[in-house]
């Protein structure tokens, strides 16, 4: 960080991993949202996870089609997840927020895959 | 006593699980071409592994970050995506070639073709990863593997060893009647044989599940530092057999059976037996690690849950990942590729990917923001420089040696 309440954040924040209160992965920083205050200074609002985020980001041929593929399986218009800077923690080696990830939305893909696939097949909710 | 237990065990199950079966055909082709001429290689290469591995040890213990995680960030979005998907076909190969190994073994001791024994191995295989409690495994798999030192007793008991072996391993050139690019091809799939990239990827994973701490670090580097180098050995084992028994009659393998016959010549039935059960054992605990692998760099690119702690369906896409990847390597091998072309293929594709697996290592663990006081010094360093180095030119030079030598032909 270079000071308190400012950081590089090409270098710093995007492409971390985010983790919840409980150390549950949430998904990478695939891209920022800023806000202008009164005097027109930008200050960052929210970080932003999905691939079609990630894919606008990195831009290019395969940035398009990963962008374009999410929007085109997503069932809502619900958009990518929205993680409010208020919930961030700390920033290390990785972003811990300060809440679960249960109270977040759940990735589309994720919540598909478990209830047509993974959550069909005998044993899926024990651990090891 | 228990610590001494633990970092004993630890060493045992580094020992048995450094050998796939990429070492077990590299060193045995090259044995029965070259003899020991190319033993040099398989040390060259162990202390690579050992070099970066413990580089990967130590970004966890301190920064409890899987190294796949963190090379995202520090290549950046679109070089890492390319990494991705060049890890994710690598370790998918040496999937196929795992259970490849796997079912070969079982063809071994049962005269079953091999084809059908890869539904079944392919489907145990997923079910443990699946279900059951993959440690103790882990662990199981890793100390049958140390049945492999029946190969070590086995250079002590087949004629030729001694003074002929010490001249072979002496004179690192290629033998009569072959030449040098035959002999660089041998070194690159040796050389990628025991740097195969999913070593990295499992070694960095399995310590963030295990909550690796700085208290563990000197655990972590006996088993790097003894383990690996006593699993090198068996390498070497493997390759001295087939030097003593395969490269006095000028005859080239190509079966897994070849592999072990010299411990059937050395020791009879009950070698034969020891030798089968141990390609088993390596070939199924690498493919339990390579089929991890595959779900860890998908999962830890896009920052997705992964491992083996969560229930499957608080982590969906790993197991789905996961499964996938279990069923495309089965369906590899069964457009009937011959297992042993598919490792051979494997390693030269090892060898080209290997300056993305490695280069991402050496930068993190040089980086304070992950690692404090615990960043590369210089001896690491330098080590990790000069085998970048080896590890470029390998990369460079493995596809036009393929092509000029047809694939070792």
């Amino acid at each position: 960080m270079i000071g308190d309440d400012r950081m590089d954040v090409g270098y710093e924040l995007l492409d971390l991993q985010i983790l919840d209160r409980d150390g549950m992965e949430v998904g990478k920083v695939d891209d920022v949202e800023f806000h202008l205050d009164e005097d027109g200074v930008p200050y960052l609002t929210a970080l932003l996870v999905g691939p079609d985020v990630f894919g606008h980001r990195i831009g290019g041929w395969l940035g398009r089609v990963i962008a374009a593929t999410t929007r085109r399986l997503r069932t809502n218009r619900s958009g990518p997840v929205r993680i409010p800077y208020d919930l961030i923690g700390s920033v290390r080696s990785a972003v811990t927020l300060t809440v679960s990830r249960d109270l977040l939305p759940e990735p589309e893909l994720e919540h598909w895959l478990r209830e047509h696939l993974i959550a069909r097949i005998p044993g899926s909710g024990h651990a090891q | 006593m228990k610590k001494f237990f633990a970092v004993t065990l630890g060493i045992l199950t580094a020992i048995g699980g450094f050998v796939d079966v990429g070492d077990l055909v590299a060193s045995s082709l090259s044995g029965a071409r070259f003899g020991l001429a190319l033993a040099w290689v398989v040390v060259v290469g162990v202390v690579g592994i050992c070099a970066y591995a413990e580089m990967c040890g130590r970004v966890v213990a301190i920064s409890n970050r899987p190294v796949f995680d963190l090379v995202r960030e520090r290549l950046g979005a679109r070089v890492s995506l390319l990494n991705l998907v060049a890890s994710y076909l690598v370790n998918l190969l040496t999937l196929g070639a795992e259970l490849g190994g796997v079912a070969l073994a079982l063809q071994l001791a049962t005269s079953v073709s091999y084809l059908l024994w890869v539904p079944v191995a392919a489907f145990v295989l997923w079910v443990v990863l699946w279900r059951v409690k993959f440690e103790t495994l882990e662990r199981v798999f890793g100390l049958l593997g140390l049945t492999l030192v029946i190969f070590a007793v086995a250079v002590f008991r087949l004629p030729g060893h001694g003074p002929e072996l010490w001249h072979q391993a002496l004179s690192p050139v290629p033998t009569h009647g072959e030449n040098w690019n035959t002999y660089g091809y041998f070194a690159i799939s040796l050389f990628a044989s025991a740097m195969t990239p999913y070593e990295v990827f499992f070694f960095s994973s399995g310590g963030v599940e295990e909550k690796w701490g700085p208290r563990e670090l000197s655990e972590m580097r006996s088993n790097v530092f003894v383990g690996f180098p006593l699993g090198g050995g068996l390498a070497l084992a493997l390759m001295a057999v087939a030097a003593q028994v395969y490269h006095p009659l000028n005859v080239k393998l190509d079966t897994l059976g070849q592999v072990a016959l010299p411990a059937a010549l050395a020791v009879g039935k009950l070698g034969l037996a020891i030798a089968i059960l141990a390609l088993f054992a390596v070939t199924f605990g690498a493919a339990m690690e390579t089929g991890l692998s595959s779900a860890y760099v998908v999962a830890q690119h896009f920052g997705w849950a992964w491992g083996k702690l969560v229930p499957p369906r608080r982590a969906a896409r790993f197991h789905t990942v996961l499964l996938v990847s279990v069923l495309v390597g089965a369906a590899v091998l069964l457009t009937t590729i011959n297992p042993i072309q598919l490792t051979e293929y494997m390693l030269v594709f090892s060898a080209v990917v290997l300056p993305l697996t490695y280069l991402p290592i050496l930068v993190v663990a040089n980086d304070r923001r992950y690692l404090q006081d615990h960043v590369n010094g210089k001896l690491a360093n330098t080590v990790g420089v000069v085998y970048l180095v080896v590890i470029v030119v390998a990369a460079v030079a493995a596809v036009p040696l393929m092509i000029v030598t047809g694939a070792g032909g």
